[in-house]
């Protein structure tokens, strides 16, 4: 059987908009495993992301527990969790985020400067990691100069070149084109495939099915439905 | 090159506001006592230039401006006492009443002087050291006197020009050049023609003196020394000391402190709102960056130095286009001949207060990161 990678258990999470409160999340179990891509779907305001906000550390949830890695994600200080994800997580935005100054090499590079990687390592590090994503051509660009598919592979490079062995993707390819979308998800699938890395991307894209290993669909906080579809060995 | 750095240098028209407000901050300070500098020394430009090395004042003189009792001329002798001093000569400033005399279509001009009397031979304590030898030669004809070349326009003369000083008719022999002066035109003549003129007094009060050493690396020691031997009737100075105590002395005369003062609050002030301001809303361009990184697990502290150093370089563009704009500025003010002065002891806190409000401005700026939260990423 495959490694589990992060177990979370009766996750609970609500917001409060205006007088009312309205339940996000509503004791939500979930895991995902190392060299598997689980893609959790569902509509608008199901409750997706706030699952992966709960799951990363970046968003406290008002119940439930978080195994990642085999730590209690939530009884870490804040320190220790940005740690936690400075060490272990990558992570992919619908909007690439990319500091518009800094070109395609440089934008990874500054990630690994952050992990301690010296100078000349991380360097070689961040190249790498772009060729990984077909961007050897396009290193020195800004984002200014390079497509939305293009952008979003220099984020996926600057997630995968820590070597991360959680890599959680919010929508990554919403705002692409279908020849693009198609180049990230295969990136994502092989981050899981050759680099182990417990992939979860949260999508409502019906075409990224065909690269997921597992499906979970989502609606008012509750898991409907999950399909495992690439059998655990 | 740094995060912080590329971000300015990529986007400096967003940071241009903060770094124009410094370097309005460091200009308005720098202008307004580089002009106070000038002022004082346009005074003392004839003890500057002198190749005295040391001056003796009254006892309780803390600079030039403030021993206008003189001091007894028995002094003189006391001084070559020390077997080190090579010539000791009295300062002799006193004022004349100048006009010219109107050629066709001129206007009669008529202005109170300031007489600066010198010795004109080589090597004389009282010849300014920048004086050429044609206009040393000048001085020495009776009746010649010397001018600087920015005030002929003011006297309504010119170079060859005659003139009526105190009655007598002189003539302009040559003009000299850096000795501006803000208040009353400075005029050269020799010991001979002042007293032609009737304007040296061979009382028993001398002014300052005027004291020229042998071995002029040796001027600190004499100085001392010379102090010992006068048992409290003068004070010595070296040259260099005295200078600074009339820059010193003219910044501790209250209104102009108080306007320097006054320049300093307002462009700390306009420097840090600005600044801040301008800092805040560039940072909050770039959050969504900053929160990617939170995300991808960058502590606050980072972030924290990112902004920081931000604000140092937008600090040091400032200062550069301070040293622009300063330079502008004297440049101009040398052009119109005013006098002005960057000494070190203004620049170099004028440079430490531009660092301090980008700093600042810097901390103010903190805040916004807190908006850097990046589960707001996630949609």
């Amino acid at each position: 059987m495959s490694n589990i990678a992060i177990d979370a258990k009766g996750l609970s999470k609500s917001y409060k908009i205006g007088k009312t409160k309205q339940q996000v999340l509503n004791h939500v179990d979930f895991n995902a495993y190392h060299g598997q891509v689980t893609m959790v779907m569902g509509p608008s305001g199901s409750g997706k992301s706030t699952l992966i906000a709960a799951l990363s550390g970046l968003m406290k949830p008002d119940e439930g527990e978080v195994i990642a890695l085999g730590e209690d994600l939530w009884k870490k200080k804040k320190a220790k969790i940005d740690k936690f994800r400075l060490d272990h997580c990558g992570f992919i935005f619908q909007g690439f985020n990319l500091f518009p100054a800094l070109n395609a090499t440089q934008q990874v590079e500054q990630v690994l400067k952050f992990c301690k990687v010296k100078g000349p390592e991380a360097r070689q590090r961040a190249i790498a990691a772009l060729t990984e994503v077909g961007l050897e051509h396009r290193l020195r660009q800004t984002p200014a100069a390079l497509s939305g598919g293009e952008k979003q592979r220099v984020a996926i490079a600057r997630a995968l070149s820590k070597n991360p062995q959680l890599l959680f993707a919010d929508e990554p390819t919403s705002a692409l084109d279908s020849v693009s979308g198609q180049v990230v998800i295969k990136l994502l699938h092989r981050a899981a495939k050759e680099h182990g890395a417990a992939v979860i991307c949260v999508t409502h894209d019906p075409r990224l099915e065909a690269y997921a290993d597992r499906i979970i669909h989502m609606e008012d906080g509750k898991i409907l439905d999950d399909r495992q579809i690439t059998p655990l060995t | 090159m740094s995060l912080a750095l590329s971000t300015l240098i990529f986007e400096w028209r967003r940071y241009l506001a903060a770094v124009i407000a410094l370097a309005v901050a460091g200009l308005l300070v720098l202008a307004m006592s580089g002009m106070f500098m000038g002022m004082a020394k346009s005074f003392t430009n004839t003890i500057d230039r002198s190749p005295a090395h040391i001056m003796v004042l009254p006892p309780q003189s803390e600079s030039l401006f403030a021993n206008s009792g003189g001091q007894p001329r028995r002094i003189i002798p006391m001084l070559y006492q020390h077997p080190e001093v090579a010539e000791v000569m009295p300062m002799n400033g006193s004022w004349a009443n100048f006009s010219n005399f109107p050629k066709d279509g001129q206007t009669a001009k008529s202005d109170g002087v300031q007489v600066i009397v010198i010795d004109p031979f080589e090597g004389s304590v009282t010849l300014p050291s920048d004086f050429s030898e044609p206009v040393m030669q000048a001085l020495q004809e009776p009746y010649a006197v010397v001018l600087d070349r920015s005030v002929l326009g003011k006297l309504g003369v010119g170079l060859g020009d005659k003139a009526k000083m105190n009655g007598q008719t002189v003539n302009i022999r040559a003009t000299v050049d850096g000795y501006p002066s803000m208040f009353n035109s400075m005029v050269f003549t020799s010991r001979q023609t002042a007293r032609l003129l009737g304007i040296v007094y061979e009382g028993p009060r001398v002014g300052p003196l005027l004291v020229k050493v042998k071995d002029p690396t040796r001027a600190k020691q004499v100085v001392a020394e010379l102090n010992a031997i006068g048992g409290g009737q003068f004070k010595a100075w070296t040259r260099e000391d005295l200078s600074v105590a009339n820059q010193g002395t003219m910044m501790k005369e209250g209104g102009i402190s108080i306007m320097i003062g006054f320049a300093v609050v307002v462009g700390i002030f306009i420097g840090i709102v600005i600044t801040w301001q301008t800092l805040q809303g560039a940072i909050l361009a770039n959050i969504k960056e900053f929160a990617s990184l939170r995300a991808l697990g960058v502590s606050m502290g980072r972030l924290r130095l990112i902004i920081m150093e931000l604000s140092l370089w937008v600090g040091i563009a400032g200062l550069g286009l301070t040293a622009v704009l300063v330079a502008g500025v004297a440049a101009l003010a040398n052009a119109y001949a005013v006098p002005m002065d960057f000494p070190m002891s203004i620049v170099i806190p004028v440079v430490f207060m531009l660092l301090i409000i980008a700093i600042l401005s810097g901390l103010f700026s903190l805040g916004i990161l807190k908006k850097s939260q990046p589960a707001d990423l996630l949609r």
